[in-house]
């Protein structure tokens, strides 16, 4: 019984499956551990630390969600933090500037970004031009809307929002007799829960549903899952609905974060949704990639620019180069790990698929 | 099926072909490639959409839209190349889009236990959980089989099953499809391997240039006359054509000393003089192709010698062999051949120039005074070379490869499948050409699955088999019989 | 009938043409002043609307050549931006490169002066050596390849200068994005010679036709016998080369690098310009003429917006929408139906007549 159990455990360690994202939490945690080795004692082993990795990052994380399903399928989405900030802004133009309901916002917003997503999705999938210049197309439009609103950040002041910001769920101890706040505070707030909740959502529709299976298979080979039967137009407009609405989330979390709405907040921020879900393990030519291992990825990205304000001494710019190194480490190790197998086939001159 | 009719830009790929399937029946559908069978599949899967003609099932007429509308009809098919997705797991791919959902999820247990059930049918002990690309061609192909047999078809579609199957492994398959048989499953079964045709089917249709040659049943006629039904004759109209004639003291172009890539053709020898015209015969999959593929370095030689004009050399990518003045007329002309955006005067210049360099950039004029010269002299019928090729019939297409690689004036031309899917007018045409190139001295390669043609221009023919060469006959006094007998393994050896 | 059929792809052109005129023409019925061009006789300098749209389109301009191939190779560089960010920290690095020492903006301290322009450059190309490689040899796919140096590179660019903003007052410096020579900005002089030596570079060799070639069908590109590898690495590494030239005159343009904003979105521009210009984003037979005018194009409409009083940054609006219309209008989809729709009308005609 035991030898059987370790077998299935060697068995899952060298299934090519899990490898990559066993490979992100493997160099979160090593890195994660050389942090706390080297600047425990300045408080980068305390739990408030690792909350704030989740605190400062739960809008990328969540827009990585959407990103993930569309890197499965094969495709990109570049107009993800354009329409993100649009949101950002129609939450703040709206309650702030015209006085609205901020749920009914909230809502519009999500109803764009989902309305957008489609739109893109349609752009990709009927017309066949192809996710790079159709999401392209989208970040423009969504960044010049933004634009046309307002060119000058407005700040949010809004008595909901503010409670929603507001809300924090404190850490606490026993001691004493009565609970009280961990020393150095450590909180997690709604966006935290909201990106934790997406995370588990995503997982289940890829694990569980024939839609997410539907979403690896036309990733892996779309002429073969048009052969066997899938609905692959369907599956794909789903997939870029599912991330605009992603998108939209993100923007909502993001306004809360900062509580101001800018049209020319998270410039580039679709770089970072990205590169987190490569660092996860996410194939960039589809087919391959866990809600897990963007997690972890989301973490990965996020401990770089931590550790280096630790460290005090290096400039913060490292963390893009670092970033771009993990990029290219991990694109590396996939074409190793995945594509080992896969590439003989392919060099195999009889198929001649360049 | 009744008087199933398709047309393609150009060619008609099936013309009224009648094709009917009993319950509980083999019915092996064979063809040369461009016969139509492949064609055939993909109106009964609903890939390709029938232009004339009807489907009847049971009585019932239906109308597949999609491989997906086919298969809740009834209609299960393996294609010919795999169309699995090897991301994902052994188990996912036979249960995908059809997954048992248990309290609204997907019961992976169920999937990987009754995967696992399946195989065992075939014998194969595996991790269903482990994906499909890290198994061998051979596993997936039996993985492909296995979905389409688990699904509830009355008709199952299998496009070549065994191309990639050991004996053993095939011995399986046909286990298998035997029991489908016996419940009453009708198989349409395509094959090159005649051996397998007669050991499983019943019945028998063959296909011709998208013709309906004959349905035979298959304890009613020989291998011989299977063969000579495949491959036909079909040139009604006799050209004039004299074999070019052998110089005596022709020198040797090429000697071919035991070349091989392991896999897929191995051991073949064979030389080859300067003027001489040497065909290849053989059916599809015989190693024909990749032979050719292997003397221009599409296909990296891995054994044996090569000597071109006396000196041994090696050809690792196709500029090895042109820069030997070698040159190559693929068979996949769309895949390997046109670039179907340039011009007419850009394909036709495009060889000539990749081997001179980039920084010795051919003139306008120069390439302009080319293409016109090969339009005339091939007689390619565009009103001007700047046309793009894609826009040209295939015949046509043809040509003008044909003059890509004459610009270059090599020594040695290969051309595989020069005619197929042309007119008979370009036809005579391209066969007229080879025999005036050989008469002024270049060597020529000529593979084709026509024996009609093979015969009356080679000097020599040399006949495939299963990646081996088979034997070797003189072109002056074969006859396809000769040749028929070789391909089916009636006798070997050579009969020079 | 001939003459048409064989000028589909120069009415590609000659629509970008048509579009730029018509906007050309709006903007002189709405600014009366836009085609005036004044010469001032004691700078020695045209001035104008028209003259400051070329001028302002350089950097575009420049980019978009190399830009053009790698698309008609059918990939993508989305690295460019980073690269001209890359190119003016570091010029401004070896300009200042002992701040304590010449804390003036006026000085500069490393001699000859010619390395400021050349060290940025080599590094540049190097960077798009590096592209090249990773998609030529290793075959990764362009945008993941490409995306690597634009994260990374906006970071090179910011340790090169400590993260800070260097200024400089030093003439010859200056003088790339500020000069002038023959009575034009000494952009525009760069931009004419940049791209009349990419043109005859790639058209008085066989080096475009062999672009062509690949993007078209690299199978068949490989049986003729042509090193796909090689093509696709030279593309690449001369593109790092024209963002760095484009990355040193914007810098000089502002007399500072600016690592954060220096050449933002330049990769979608650029993108935008060759895509205006009828190369088709699927790859193939590309136009380098009409790159330029794709670029003037979204240069005009920028100078147009301006004079409507809307931001700079809204301009994307209608960016987007512009490329919607040419991305639908090139799509396949969309092709077949227009192509079988003449065909009917064809077969109509031919019945009639």
């Amino acid at each position: 019984m035991d030898k059987k159990k370790s077998s299935k455990l060697v068995n899952f360690v060298t299934n090519p499956k899990y490898l990559m994202v066993l490979a992100t939490i493997g160099i979160f945690l090593v890195i994660y551990g050389a942090g706390i080795l080297m600047y425990g004692d300045r408080g980068f082993s305390k739990l408030r630390t690792f909350m704030m990795l989740f605190v400062d990052n739960a809008y990328i994380g969540i827009s990585a969600v959407g990103m993930t399903m569309v890197l499965i399928t094969g495709g990109i989405d570049l107009s993800v933090a354009a329409v993100a900030s649009l949101t950002g802004m129609f939450i703040a133009y709206g309650t702030t500037v015209l006085g609205l309901d901020p749920v009914l916002c909230m809502a519009f917003s999500i109803l764009v970004g989902v309305l957008l997503g489609l739109g893109m999705g349609a752009l990709v999938t009927y017309l066949k031009i192809p996710p790079f210049v159709a999401t392209l197309t989208g970040m423009f439009l969504a960044r010049g809307v933004c634009s046309l609103i307002s060119r000058e950040s407005i700040s949010i002041n809004n008595e909901l929002i503010d409670k929603m910001a507001g809300w924090k769920m404190y850490f606490m101890k026993y001691s004493g007799g009565e609970w009280v706040k961990i020393k150095p505070v450590a909180y997690i707030n709604l966006n935290v829960v909201i990106f934790i909740v997406m995370i588990i959502i995503g997982t289940i529709i890829l694990q569980k549903t024939r839609f997410g299976r539907n979403v690896y298979a036309v990733g892996g080979n779309e002429q073969s899952a048009r052969l066997m039967g899938l609905p692959v137009d369907k599956t794909k407009m789903m997939v870029y609905g599912f991330n605009g609405f992603c998108s939209a989330l993100a923007g909502i979390a993001y306004a809360l974060y900062v509580k101001s709405g800018w049209n020319l907040a998270l410039q580039g921020g679709e770089l970072d949704v990205i590169s987190a879900a490569v660092i996860g393990g996410v194939l960039l030519s589809g087919g391959v990639g866990y809600m897990i291992g963007t997690f972890f990825g989301v973490l990965l990205k996020a401990v770089i620019p931590s550790l280096i304000t630790f460290n005090g001494t290096l400039s913060s710019w490292w963390g893009k180069i670092i970033t771009g190194a993990l990029v290219l480490l991990f694109v590396a190790l996939q074409q190793i790990v995945m594509h080992g197998k896969i590439f003989k086939k392919k060099s195999d001159p009889s198929h001649k698929k360049e | 099926m009744k008087g199933i009719e398709i047309q393609f830009p150009g060619v008609k790929a099936l013309d009224g072909v009648d094709f009917s399937l009993r319950r509980g029946e083999v019915h092996a559908l064979l063809g040369e490639n461009g016969a139509g069978k492949s064609t055939l599949i993909k109106c009964l899967t609903g890939v390709n959409k029938m232009d004339a003609g009807k489907i009847t099932l049971e009585g019932k007429e239906i109308r597949p839209t999609d491989p997906k509308n086919a298969m809740d009809l009834g209609i299960s098919t393996v294609f010919q190349e795999i169309n699995l997705c090897d991301n994902l797991s052994v188990a996912e791919n036979i249960f995908i889009g059809r997954q048992p959902i248990r309290r609204g999820q997907i019961d992976w247990k169920e999937i990987n236990r009754r995967s696992q059930e399946l195989l065992e049918r075939f014998k194969i002990h595996i991790d269903v959980t482990r994906p499909l690309s890290q198994y061998s061609t051979a596993i997936q192909q039996m993985v492909s089989i296995a979905r389409a047999v688990d699904v509830d078809a009355k008709v199952l579609i299998l496009d070549e099953p065994t191309s990639s199957l050991d004996n053993e492994e095939v011995k399986r398959l046909f286990d298998v499809m035997r029991d489908l048989k016996a419940q009453g499953m009708g198989i349409i079964f395509i094959t090159h391997f005649l051996d397998q045709v007669f050991e499983m089917s019943d019945r028998l249709t063959v296909l011709r240039n998208g013709h309906l040659i004959g349905v035979y049943n298959a304890n009613e006629i020989t291998k011989l006359e299977l063969v000579s039904s495949m491959i036909g004759k079909d040139l009604d109209e006799i050209f004039d054509l004299k074999r070019a004639t052998q110089k005596p003291d022709a020198k040797m172009m090429l000697e071919a000393d035991h070349i091989g890539v392991p896999g897929k053709v191995e051991d073949i020898s064979f030389n080859q003089k300067q003027g001489e015209l040497l065909g290849f015969a053989g059916l599809l999959g015989s190693g024909r192709t990749e032979t050719a593929e292997m003397l221009f370095g599409v296909t990296k030689m891995q054994n044996g010698d090569l000597k071109v004009a006396g000196i041994p050399i090696k050809i690792g990518e196709p500029m090895d062999a042109i820069n030997h003045k070698i040159a190559f007329c693929p068979e996949d002309r769309k895949r390997d051949g046109i670039i179907g955006d340039l011009t007419i005067r850009e394909n036709i210049a495009l060889a000539l120039q990749a081997r001179r360099g980039m920084m010795k950039p051919m003139s306008r004029k120069e390439q302009d005074e080319l293409a016109d010269k090969y339009i005339k002299m091939l007689s390619i019928a565009t009103p001007d070379a700047e046309k793009k090729i894609k826009e040209l019939s295939g015949g046509n297409q043809q040509k003008v490869i044909l003059a890509r690689w004459m610009a270059t004036e090599p020594d040695l031309l290969i051309l595989d499948e020069p005619t197929r899917c042309i007119d008979v007018g370009a036809k005579a045409e391209i066969h007229r050409l080879m025999l005036q190139m050989c008469e002024e001295g270049m060597s020529i390669i000529f593979i084709s699955s026509e024996l009609d043609e093979i015969i009356r221009c080679s000097n020599r023919i040399i006949v495939m088999r299963d990646g081996k060469k088979a034997g070797e006959l003189s072109g002056e006094n074969c006859t396809q019989a000769d040749i028929m007998r070789i391909i089916a393994g009636e006798k070997d050896g050579e009969t020079a | 009938m001939k003459k048409s059929k064989e000028s589909i792809f120069k009415n590609k052109l000659a629509w970008a043409v048509v579009a730029e005129l018509l906007i050309l023409l709006v903007a002189g019925i709405l600014e009366p002043n836009f085609f005036h061009i004044e010469y001032n006789a004691t700078t020695g300098m045209f001035y104008g609307s028209l003259i400051d749209i070329v001028n302002r389109s350089a950097e575009i301009t420049i980019i978009a050549m190399g830009m053009t191939m790698v698309i008609a190779l059918g990939g993508t560089d989305i690295s460019v931006g980073a690269l001209v960010a890359v190119a003016g920290a570091f010029a401004l690095k070896l300009l200042r490169w002992d701040v304590t020492m010449y804390p003036t903006p006026g000085d500069y301290t490393v001699k000859p002066f010619i390395l400021v322009i050349l060290v940025p450059l080599l590094i540049c190309t190097a960077m798009g050596l590096f592209n090249g490689v990773l998609i030529g040899k290793f075959k990764l796919q362009p945008i993941i390849a490409t995306l690597i140096l634009m994260v990374a590179g906006r970071g090179i660019a910011q340790i090169a200068t400590n993260g800070k903003q260097f200024t400089t007052g030093y003439t010859p410096f200056r003088f790339i994005g500020q000069g002038s020579l023959f009575g034009l900005p000494f952009p525009i002089i760069v931009t004419i010679v940049v791209c009349a030596s990419v043109m005859i570079f790639v058209r008085k060799t066989a080096f475009g036709t062999f672009v062509e070639s690949v993007g078209v069908n690299p199978n068949a590109s490989r049986v003729t016998g042509l090193k796909s590898d090689k093509i696709i690495m030279i593309v690449y590494t001369l593109t790092g080369f024209l963002s760095g030239i484009a990355g040193l005159i914007y810098s000089s343009r502002i007399s500072s690098c600016d690592s954060n904003n220096a050449g933002v979105n330049y990769e979608m521009d650029a993108i935008l310009a060759v895509v205006l210009g009828g190369t088709s984003m699927t790859g193939g037979k590309f136009s380098l003429t009409g790159t330029i005018i794709g670029s003037l194009i979204i240069r005009t409409i920028t100078t147009l917006v301006y004079y409507f009083g809307i931001t700079s940054e809204s301009i994307m609006a209608f960016k987007a929408v512009i490329i919607l219309i040419v991305i639908v209008i090139q799509s396949e989809p969309v092709g077949k139906w227009l192509a079988t729709r003449q065909a009917r009308r064809q077969k109509v005609g031919e019945l009639r007549g």
